[in-house]
């Protein structure tokens, strides 16, 4: 068996024959790379200087008088570009670049990725294809303008759902034609080994950090963690330095869109099954006859039908939960963390936030007043809403949104 | 010996290039479909492949994707083409039959069950353009069970080092990816394609067949000495849908297609 590739059961590589040897050649550079001590140096010269790490571990006081627990924000939405995407994007162009490639594409959703990928390419002077869904780049015109302004070629995807899934299946089909000059920015934690594991890796610095800043803060490691999971690339960020750490609680929150019992939700772990997508095996929304099934997300970022292998794992080895919030808890949630602590979240990091403060609730019930208020919890605020403002007004004008 | 061997085997002894040919299960519908394979096996057509459509299909261009969404809407499912073989077999098609698909359809099935029921059905060779070698272990164990369908590998131009590995347990016929990407580009083979043909020929005692891009006999005519075999699915596709899928349509256009194929060859 192809072990090397696998979480347990999930992950794998299924691709065309023809990728096999662009991810073994992959696999190779990325392994002498992550040894390299130069590599590495300039990787987190770029993280601290262009993309302005560390990014802070916010203690979020009012909140968390308000609903009794102490929570922290780890702030994403304070990188260069809005988002956590950007830590992953360094890391693989830097990579391109070292492997002698001159062109890179890369697949967006709700278009963060893509204004990454567009700004590593702008940044290192390479060429740049952004494959986006039609119905996503009617949602996301803001991010659209963006890629274009930083040189960008943006591809509107006409085929199955015009979402992040067909956007995805045609950066695979391009790279498969084109795999011998370009490199495939993949941008989740999601695709055919090894790229969860180089995701992982280059988004770890989020946990790395903050694992430090709390224990800094509070003198101890927190008891819970907590990230939106869409593919799950800054969910395993967050998780990835506390996995070991046996006491820590790992929840990821998936989007329940309009609830999980309408059928119109993201949330491939709570009602999917196992299956293979993009070239890997993991829990994915399919209908019986084994065809993939839409996501319904008011959250772009989070409206994907599978989910990255790793979390696959880590929920089937019960290392960590994974729960659902709907599109109007997360949307009551960001206009919460609006109003109390002046902070606009992006609409997939507003998931997160409310299932953090249904938790603190839960808890303050169940433990009494007094000891919850002395648990830590750290929620990963994955991205800023500058982009969300035009679904955020559509949502409020009761207008309902777009898919 | 299955279909697919017989078939090869009998093609050698007459010195006969195949013709293989592609089209979507449920376009437009499974009751055409059926007529279209007896069609097929009219016109001298050596296999068919019968894909199986799938809503995600990455390794596929615009004419099968659209052929593939448009089946499923038509309410094409798995359970029923096996069935529409099932009765194709029972009205005598004796033709080898392919199919090609996408593995979450395999595994959605159920990998036992899925074998077990290509068995049953007169599957004789399976094409799975998502499943490399290093992942095909799951699936081996029950093909090796019934040894009644086989699983064609997939070779591409850049497999190099690859090939004598995805040749040593293959049966039926080895199926050459013309180009890097998708299906139903046009004829631009890879630029490397003689010396790949030929490092292919050297690795293994089977026939070699070419698909990706062809869409005329004309189209290999220049690598006649490399290939042992042809196959064409996009363009038979886009042909039957301008012609309302009409069977004779079929059936003309792969008796052409073979007399031209083994013409060109003498």
């Amino acid at each position: 068996m192809n072990q090397k590739a696998y979480y347990g059961a999930f992950g794998g590589q299924y691709v065309a024959e023809s990728l096999m040897n662009t991810l073994d050649e992959l696999d190779r550079a990325y392994e002498q790379a992550v040894r390299d001590p130069a590599f590495l140096k300039q990787y987190h010269y770029y993280l601290k200087q262009y993309v302005g790490r560390e990014t802070p571990l916010y203690f979020a006081e009012r909140l968390s008088e308000k609903y009794g627990m102490k929570l922290y924000f780890k702030r994403e939405d304070l990188n260069h570009t809005g988002a956590h995407k950007i830590n992953n994007v360094i890391g693989q162009i830097l990579l391109a670049k070292r492997m002698g490639k001159k062109k890179v594409i890369a697949e967006t959703g709700a278009g963060q990725h893509g204004v990454a990928t567009a700004t590593g390419a702008a940044l290192f002077d390479m060429e740049c294809t952004i494959f986006m869904g039609e119905e996503d780049i009617k949602r996301q015109a803001l991010n659209v303008m963006r890629m274009e302004m930083l040189g960008a070629t943006v591809v509107s995807v006409r085929s199955g759902s015009n979402t992040l899934k067909d956007a995805t299946n045609e950066a695979i089909r391009t790279w498969a034609k084109t795999a011998e000059d370009t490199f495939y920015v993949i941008g989740s934690a999601v695709g055919p080994y090894p790229y969860p594991k180089i995701v992982k890796e280059f988004q770890s610095v989020i946990s790395r950090e903050a694992k430090r800043q709390i224990v800094e803060a509070e003198g101890r490691l927190p008891d819970v963690v907590m990230a939106c999971v869409g593919g799950g690339s800054n969910a395993i960020g967050m998780f990835a330095e506390f996995i070991g750490e046996e006491d820590v609680k790992l929840i990821g929150v998936e989007a329940g869109g309009k609830g999980i019992e309408t059928g119109e939700h993201a949330s491939a772990m709570a009602k999917g099954t196992p299956g293979v997508l993009h070239g890997m095996r993991s829990y994915l929304l399919q209908d019986e006859d084994g065809n993939i099934q839409l996501a319904h997300s008011i959250s772009a970022g989070l409206d994907y039908p599978g989910v990255g292998p790793e979390h696959s794992y880590l929920r089937d080895c019960g290392r960590a939960e994974y729960v659902t919030v709907t599109d109007v808890e997360a949307m009551d949630a960001l206009m919460e963390l609006c109003r109390v602590e002046g902070i606009i979240p992006a609409i997939e990091s507003a998931h997160a936030v409310a299932y953090a403060l249904k938790y603190a609730s839960g808890q303050r019930e169940k433990l009494g007043a007094q000891k919850a208020a002395q648990q830590v919890m750290v929620i990963c605020l994955s991205g800023r809403g500058d982009k969300d403002v035009n679904t955020i007004s559509d949502y409020l004008a009761g207008k309902g949104y777009l898919n | 010996m299955n279909r697919i061997e017989e078939r090869m085997k009998q093609l050698r002894e007459k010195k006969e290039k195949a013709f293989i040919t592609y089209i979507t299960a449920g376009l437009p519908d499974l009751a055409a479909t059926k007529e279209l394979l007896l069609a097929q096996e009219r016109g001298g057509a050596d296999v068919v492949e019968l894909g199986i459509p799938f809503s995600d299909p990455i390794a596929d261009g615009p004419v099968i994707q659209e052929a593939s969404y448009r089946a499923i809407s038509n309410g094409a499912t798995v359970k029923g083409i096996f069935s529409m073989l099932e009765e194709a077999r029972a009205e005598g098609l004796s033709l080898p039959i392919v199919f090609m698909l996408y593995y979450n359809t395999v595994l959605h099935y159920g990998v036992e069950a899925f074998v077990k029921r290509c068995g049953e059905a007169g599957v004789d060779g399976l094409i799975i353009p998502d499943l490399p070698y290093e992942e095909q272990e799951e699936i081996r164990q029950f093909l090796d069970v019934t040894e009644q369908t086989i699983l064609i590998p997939l070779v591409s131009p850049v497999s190099g080092e690859r090939i004598p590995m995805l040749l040593e347990q293959a049966r039926g016929f080895v199926y050459c990816v013309s180009s890097m990407g998708v299906t139903g580009q046009s004829a631009d083979f890879h630029k490397e394609v003689e010396p790949y043909l030929r490092t292919v020929k050297d690795a293994t005692e089977l026939p070699v067949m070419m698909g990706f891009g062809i869409r005329t006999a004309a189209d290999v005519k220049p690598l006649q000495n490399l290939i042992d075999g042809a196959i064409v699915g996009s363009h038979l596709i886009r042909l039957l849908d301008e012609n309302d899928f009409a069977p004779q349509i079929a059936e003309d256009y792969c008796r052409e297609f073979k007399r031209a194929l083994n013409q060109s060859s003498l």
